[in-house]
C-alpha cells in the first residue's frame, strides 16, 4: 500500500533525476568552448569529424622539441598523469588537468584562450590548432 | 696618605648610602642594558622584539630614576652629587695622583659618569624608538617617523651605543681602581646599600627618601607616556599606506608564483615588465590587453616610490642587469649577504623569489624582522 504521500515523494525524485540527466546531456552536447573549436576544426581540416580522445592523450604526453627546452611537454608542469596534481616553476601546485578531478576547468573561454596561448607556445613553440584544443580538451573530459 | 684615608677627614663607620629603590634600579638597568645590547649586536633580525621590550624597560627604569633624583635617600639625590667645575678638576687631579678625596657618596667622576650614562642611554632609548617607527614602521613613532628620518636615528643608535660600551668599560674600570684605592668594595655596596668609609664632608641632616611623592610623580609620568605611545601606536604607520585590493592583478600573478607587493619594485620595473610578459623571467605569462592595463595601472599607482616602507627604500634601486629582479636589487643582496646559499635551496625555500619561505608577512609588503623565520629544513 502506498499513502498518497510516498506516491508523491517517488514521483517528485523521479522528476528531479529525469531533469538533472537532461541538463548533464544538454551541457555535453552544447559546451559553447568545445563547439567553438569544433567549427574552427571543420573550417581548417578537411574530413574533420569530431574530436578524438585517444589524440588529445597522445598530445598530452608526447615530448616536444619545437618549444623551450625547459618544458618538452605538457607533463613538465603538470604530472604525468591528467589525474596529478603539477607544480609551476615558482612553485605553485597546479590542480589535475581532468575534468573529474577538476570540475570547473575548461569552462571559462578566456582562461582556455590564456593557457592554450601561453603553454602551446611553451611547449611546441606555437599556438596550438582547433583540432589540437578540442582533442585536449575532449580527452580530459573523459579523465 | 690619600685624603679619605686620614683620619682627620674621614670616619669609620657604616651607614646605608645606596636605599633599596636606587639598588634595584642599578642591577635592573644592568640586567637590562646587557640584554639590549647583547641583542642589538648579537641576536638575529627577528629578535626584535626582546631588544625593544628591553628599550621600554630601560625608559621606565630611566624615567623611575630622574624622578628618585628628587624624591629619594639623600645619596640618591642629583643634588647631593651635583659638583661646582673646579672641585670635579681638584678630584681629577688627586684621583690621578691615584690619592682620591674621600666622599660617602657619588665622588665628582663617579656622578658625571651617573649623568654621562643617564644621557647616553637616554639617548639610545629616543633614538631607538625614532629608528623602531620609522625604519621599521613599529611602535608609537610608527606614525610620525619617516624612513629617512629613522635611518638617521638608526646611525645615532649605534653610535650611542658604542660611546655605552665605552662607558660602561670606563664605569667599570673606576669603581675597580676606586675600590683599591679607597679599600672599599663599592661593588658589594650597590648590593648592599652599606658603605663603611664616610666622609667628614659628609651632609650634616642627610634628606630622607619621599617615597610616597616619587610614586604619585613617577605613575603620572608612567601614565602619561604610556597612554600616549599607547594611542600612538593605534594610528597607522607612515610608511605602510593600503593598496585597495585588486582581483585581476591577485589572480592572474597568483596563477603561477606568489603575490608580489607592488611596493617591491619601482613602477618604470613594472611598466617594462608588464609590456613584455610573454617574456616573463623565461615563461609566456602573457595576458589579454584589458587585464595587462588594469594590472600595470595598479601597480604603477602602488609602486615603491608611493611607499614609505622598510621593503619600498630597499628595493627601489634597481639592478642594471635585472630591472625586475627584486632579489637582484643592490639592497636586496645586502640584506642577505649572511645567509649562504644553501639556505636558499632548501626544500620549504628552494629560490631567491621565494619570499613567504621566511617572511610570513611577505604579502603585505611589511617585511617586519619579527616574521622572519629561516626553515631548518
Amino acid at each position: 500500500m502506498h499513502s498518497p504521500f510516498t506516491n508523491f515523494a517517488a514521483a517528485l525524485v523521479l522528476a528531479l533525476s529525469a531533469t538533472a540527466f537532461a541538463i548533464n546531456v544538454e551541457a555535453a552536447a552544447s559546451d559553447p568552448i568545445l563547439a567553438g573549436f569544433a567549427e574552427s576544426a571543420k573550417a581548417s581540416t578537411p574530413g574533420f569529424t569530431g574530436f578524438s580522445a585517444e589524440r588529445g592523450k597522445r598530445l598530452f604526453l608526447s615530448k616536444q622539441t619545437s618549444g623551450k627546452p625547459e618544458t618538452p611537454s605538457c607533463t613538465t608542469c603538470h604530472g604525468n598523469s591528467p589525474q596529478s596534481r603539477g607544480q609551476t616553476r615558482a612553485d605553485k601546485p597546479i590542480e589535475p588537468m581532468a575534468l573529474s578531478h577538476t570540475p570547473n576547468r575548461y569552462s571559462d573561454p578566456k582562461k582556455v584562450a590564456k593557457w592554450f596561448r601561453r603553454n602551446c607556445k611553451s611547449v611546441l613553440g606555437r599556438e596550438c590548432t582547433a583540432l589540437e584544443k578540442g582533442d585536449f580538451i575532449t580527452f580530459m573530459a573523459t579523465q | 696618605m690619600p685624603d679619605g684615608l686620614k683620619p682627620a677627614t674621614g670616619t669609620k663607620g657604616a651607614t646605608r648610602v645606596w636605599d633599596l629603590p636606587t639598588r634595584i634600579f642599578h642591577w635592573s638597568l644592568v640586567a637590562l642594558i646587557a640584554t639590549g645590547l647583547l641583542s642589538g649586536y648579537f641576536a638575529p633580525a627577528w629578535w626584535l622584539d626582546i631588544h625593544s621590550w628591553a628599550g621600554y624597560g630601560i625608559a621606565g627604569l630611566i624615567i623611575f630614576r630622574l624622578v628618585w633624583a628628587v624624591f629619594g635617600f639623600e645619596y640618591s639625590r642629583f643634588s647631593n652629587f651635583t659638583y661646582a667645575p673646579g672641585e670635579t678638576l681638584r678630584h681629577l687631579r688627586s684621583f690621578l695622583r691615584r690619592q682620591p678625596g674621600h666622599y660617602t657618596g657619588h665622588n665628582p667622576l663617579g656622578a658625571m659618569m651617573v649623568f654621562a650614562l643617564i644621557a647616553v642611554i637616554s639617548g639610545i632609548v629616543v633614538s631607538g624608538l625614532v629608528s623602531l617607527g620609522g625604519k621599521e614602521d613599529q611602535g608609537p613613532l610608527a606614525t610620525v617617523a619617516s624612513y629617512s628620518v629613522g635611518k638617521t636615528a638608526d646611525d645615532i643608535h649605534e653610535i650611542l651605543a658604542g660611546i655605552l660600551v665605552g662607558l660602561i668599560g670606563l664605569h667599570i674600570g673606576g669603581v675597580l681602581v676606586e675600590s683599591i684605592l679607597s679599600r672599599e668594595n663599592l661593588v658589594r655596596s650597590m648590593i648592599s646599600g652599606w658603605k663603611t668609609r664616610l666622609s667628614s664632608r659628609e651632609p650634616a641632616a642627610p634628606r630622607p627618601a619621599r617615597p610616597r611623592a616619587a610614586l604619585a610623580v613617577f605613575a603620572v609620568a608612567a601614565l602619561l607616556i604610556g597612554s600616549a605611545f599607547t594611542v600612538l601606536a593605534g594610528l597607522p604607520a607612515t610608511g605602510l599606506t593600503t593598496a585597495a585590493a585588486h582581483p585581476a592583478f591577485e589572480a592572474e600573478c597568483s596563477d603561477c608564483h606568489q603575490l608580489y607587493h607592488p611596493s617591491l619594485l619601482p613602477a618604470a620595473s613594472w611598466r617594462d615588465m608588464m609590456a613584455s610578459l610573454d617574456q616573463h623571467f623565461g615563461e609566456d605569462a602573457s595576458l589579454d590587453d584589458g587585464d595587462r592595463t588594469s594590472i600595470t595601472g595598479h601597480l604603477v599607482k602602488h609602486a615603491a616610490g608611493h611607499w614609505d616602507s622598510k621593503a619600498a627604500h630597499k628595493f627601489r634601486t634597481i639592478s642594471e642587469q635585472e630591472p625586475w629582479q627584486i632579489s637582484a636589487t643592490p639592497g636586496w643582496k645586502r640584506i642577505h649577504k649572511e645567509i649562504p646559499e644553501a639556505d636558499f635551496k632548501r626544500p620549504k625555500v628552494k629560490s631567491k623569489s621565494n619570499c613567504l619561505g621566511c617572511h610570513s608577512d611577505a604579502a603585505s609588503g611589511r617585511f617586519h624582522n619579527q616574521n622572519i623565520r629561516l626553515p631548518k629544513e
